[in-house]
């Protein structure tokens, strides 16, 4: 029997105006980009909370991605400034916790760049089956990704 | 019935109680922070540690505890108990202090018209081999709340250190069962001296001077005292003191779930929280500091021993002692006692 | 000495009615220990000290007293706290009186607790000496190897904004680029540097105390009391405790003047510290921001440039 080699979960949170759109050329285009990725649709890369970040990677993703729009393009004007900041700082830091930079990305793709997201993701991908499935930080429970119970003796 | 344990035989000893039962007794976690743990091997347990800030409370009521299971399969929910305990349990190394304090937990948990049969059940199932406390700290006044370093209420066994043994008491039917242990050889005269003198030297070290008598009566007529308006000055609500309280026992239930299957689980939690009193009215009766200290306060020495006759408070002394503000609660005892 | 100048300052504000109470230090009821205190009348003013072991940051009472004018006793991490406090807009009525105190480093009292065998009855100050009295010993240590290791590195013990300074300005360290334990830390591989963190975080009881300590967690709602969204729960699972520290440590981005309060709050002795640090330098080499430093901000994380760092995204 052959085994089926792991893939990795990636979770992708893609702003509205930009990086959605793009990914939705890329998918009316008929662009492959693997299938490893979940979508999450959200107004802007600004709004993207650090905890919703590490909330994925405790719940059992491999790595995220957060796409926007490129600076200066951004529908709400500085959204995806304060977006990058936030970015930067998260990435440090979690780097210097011992969790792979790799993990956790960031990319702008506009509306028009189908191709570029479709390389993104596969870049992506790439990077984080490289990293192999995350062990640490994740939540375990009997019944798969929400509690845990923790028997302290 | 009292035998002697030597130092030498010490860890076999461990290793015949891990064969047998869960043994739990106190581990380094990390220098300084000793805990209460499940252990795997004799090698691991010191008891040379000070009390260790969690007190003995987690070893029969966890900080986080499921209550049940439950998944639910085509229509029908099954749900799986958790309230067995599977095999019989020892608590080494437990003081008097911390021994005492699981008897006020259990005053609550075996109430009048609700039990707590996850605590019972534990309970039920643990033998305790306490310890005599041979090096009270300046911030111990067990003496003062009517305990003492060498009191042997509670305890199944009593180990005092001897420095080559151990003094082994047996002191109740449960503890009976090791009557005949190979380990326990004869005493001697000169070991229950030692212990004798063990006992006064560590007795006079407890500080017996802290007012708690008649403490509840003083206190009822102090609700509305504007005592209470400078009391909670420093506090900053954490729960530190509440969470290592040996006596303290508030808790949070919630439910954790996922699709069709779920559990419920209790947490510790503390009066001194902000939100420990929020209704879903969004009224919350203790909104600040000043109404939860008193609450704490007035809880261990006047609510407390209206109902069960007894303060809830064992004098262990480390709220005084890791409180990151220095919220002194003998200051506290002695103020109310003063006026 | 300070302390004269300190109740004297505390004396005159109070009976100038200028505040309606003065938070400083009194005596502790352990050694090391000194203990926040709450004075409004000027006779009380007495009890005001000043040592070594006046560890806490007492802007973390700014919050509690917020109706009040406060006449507020700070050292140099202290009142960047309170400047930060100020750039978010906490005091709209109510600036505190800040009563300076360019700050001699604070002793860790643990540290000399561990250094010692036996029970410590009495410990004394003198010049660069600590003597620790127990129980049939006596010890004498020199202070500046038992400091916090947040004073250690400290480089603003001066506070950077008061209404009245009580000593002069202190030498600073010189503004290093790199800190040599972070330094050190950092060289460690990425799993170490996990487990190191892992570890410490397993330890914790979620107490709270660390965020009830930090002035900068004055939050009604703290992501942990949240239930919808529930980030985490509330019990030990290994993963909510790293969960935890992370991210209380990643709200302080910009905020945090690394006066170590949470590390000291902590009673199971987690180390603290570090994140924050980490933070920090990152805001520093980043964004250019500081605490404290920039009175006028804005908070970084609240703002942009153009020219961010952007190599990092693809």
């Amino acid at each position: 029997m052959m085994e089926k080699s792991w893939e990795p979960k990636i979770l992708a949170f893609l702003c509205n105006w930009c990086s959605y759109a793009g990914a939705d050329l890329a998918g009316t285009s008929r662009i492959q980009y693997p299938s490893n990725i979940r979508v999450i649709r959200v107004p802007c890369s600004g709004r993207i909370n650090p905890l919703f970040i590490l909330k994925a990677l405790q719940s059992g993703v491999d790595g995220v991605l957060v796409s926007g729009c490129h600076p200066g393009d951004c529908h709400y004007l500085s959204g995806n400034y304060i977006g990058r900041r936030k970015s930067a700082t998260l990435k440090c830091f979690l780097e210097f916790l011992g969790i792979e930079g790799g993990r956790v990305q960031f990319s702008w793709v506009s509306a028009a760049e189908g191709v570029k997201f479709s390389r993104v993701v596969q870049e992506v991908t790439e990077e984080v089956k490289k990293l192999g499935p995350l062990k640490k930080f994740k939540k375990s429970s009997w019944f798969g990704v929400q509690s845990s119970e923790k028997e302290n003796e | 019935m009292k035998f002697k344990l030597e130092k030498r035989d010490f860890k076999p000893f461990l290793q015949s109680l891990i064969d047998g039962y869960d043994l739990y007794a106190p581990v380094h976690l990390a220098e300084g922070v000793p805990v209460y743990r499940k252990m795997g091997r004799p090698d691991e347990v010191d008891l040379s540690l000070l009390n260790p800030q969690k007190s003995l409370k987690e070893v029969f009521f966890p900080q986080d505890e499921v209550m049940f299971r439950y998944e639910k399969v085509d229509q029908e929910t099954q749900m799986v108990s958790t309230e067995e305990v599977k095999r019989e349990r020892v608590v080494l190394g437990a003081r008097p202090c911390d021994i005492e304090a699981i008897s006020i937990i259990e005053e609550v948990f075996s109430g009048r018209e609700y039990t707590d049969i996850y605590f019972l059940n534990k309970r039920k199932a643990t033998m305790i081999i306490g310890m005599a406390c041979h090096q009270p700290l300046p911030t111990c006044f067990c003496s003062s709340t009517g305990g003492g370093p060498f009191v042997r209420k509670g305890s199944d066994l009593f180990l005092i250190d001897l420095g080559e043994a151990y003094l082994v008491e047996i002191l109740t039917e449960k503890g009976e069962a090791f009557k005949k242990n190979k380990f326990f050889k004869k005493t001697s005269a000169k070991n229950l001296q030692l212990a004798k003198e063990l006992e006064e030297k560590a007795s006079k070290k407890t500080d017996s001077t802290i007012p708690v008598k008649g403490i509840d009566q003083k206190l009822d007529q102090w609700v509305e005292s504007p005592f209470w308006d400078r009391v909670h000055e420093k506090c900053i609500s954490c729960r530190v003191c509440t969470y290592l309280c040996p006596t303290c026992h508030c808790f949070d239930i919630m439910d954790e779930a996922l699709n069709e299957k779920g559990q419920r689980v209790r947490n510790w939690d503390s009066c001194l929280s902000e939100f420990y009193t929020l209704e879903t009215s969004g009224h919350n009766p203790r909104a600040t500091c000043r109404e939860r200290t008193r609450q704490r306060l007035m809880h261990k020495f006047n609510y407390f021993p209206k109902v069960f006759d007894r303060i809830a408070c064992v004098g262990c002394g480390r709220c005084i002692l890791y409180c990151p503000v220095n919220f002194d609660i003998r200051e506290v005892i002695k103020e109310i006692n003063a006026k | 000495m300070i302390q004269q100048k300190l109740r004297e300052i505390a004396k005159e504000l109070l009976m100038k009615k200028e505040v309606d109470l003065i938070i400083g230090f009194g005596e502790g009821t352990l050694p090391l220990r000194a203990t926040p205190i709450f004075v409004r009348d000027p006779e009380e003013a007495e009890r005001i000290i000043w040592n070594s072991f006046c560890e806490n940051n007492l802007a973390t009472y700014l919050h509690k007293f917020d109706r009040f004018k406060v006449g507020l006793i700070v050292k140099g991490c202290d009142a960047r706290s309170v400047v930060a406090l100020n750039l978010e807009k906490r005091f709209k009525n109510n600036p505190p009186f800040l009563i300076g105190v360019p700050c001699q480093r604070m002793v860790d009292r643990r540290k000399v607790k561990k250094a010692v065998k036996g029970e410590i009855l009495k410990v004394l100050e003198e010049d660069d000496r600590i003597i620790v009295e127990g129980e049939g010993f006596q010890v004498i240590l020199k202070r500046d190897d038992f400091l916090y290791p947040s004073c250690q590195v400290c480089t603003h013990r001066t506070p950077v904004q008061a209404n009245v300074l009580v000593d002069q300005p202190v030498e600073e360290l010189p503004l290093v680029e790199s800190h040599p334990d972070m330094d050190q830390f950092e060289s460690k591989s990425l799993e170490e540097r996990w487990k190191f963190f892992e570890n410490e975080a397993s330890r914790c009881i979620r107490c709270y105390a660390c965020r009830e300590a930090c002035p900068m967690c004055y939050c009604r709602e703290c992501f942990v009391d949240s239930s919808r969204p529930k980030w985490i729960e509330k019990g030990l699972s290994p993963s909510d405790l790293t969960f935890y520290h992370m991210v209380r440590a990643y709200h302080q981005s910009g905020r945090c003047s690394g006066c170590g309060s949470c590390e000291r709050a902590c009673p199971m002795e987690i180390r603290l510290n570090y994140l924050t640090q980490k933070l920090n330098r990152d805001a520093k080499e980043l964004f250019g921001f500081e605490v404290g430093i920039n009175p006028d901000g804005p908070p970084p994380l609240s703002t942009f440039e153009t020219e961010d760092k952007q190599d990092f995204i693809k």
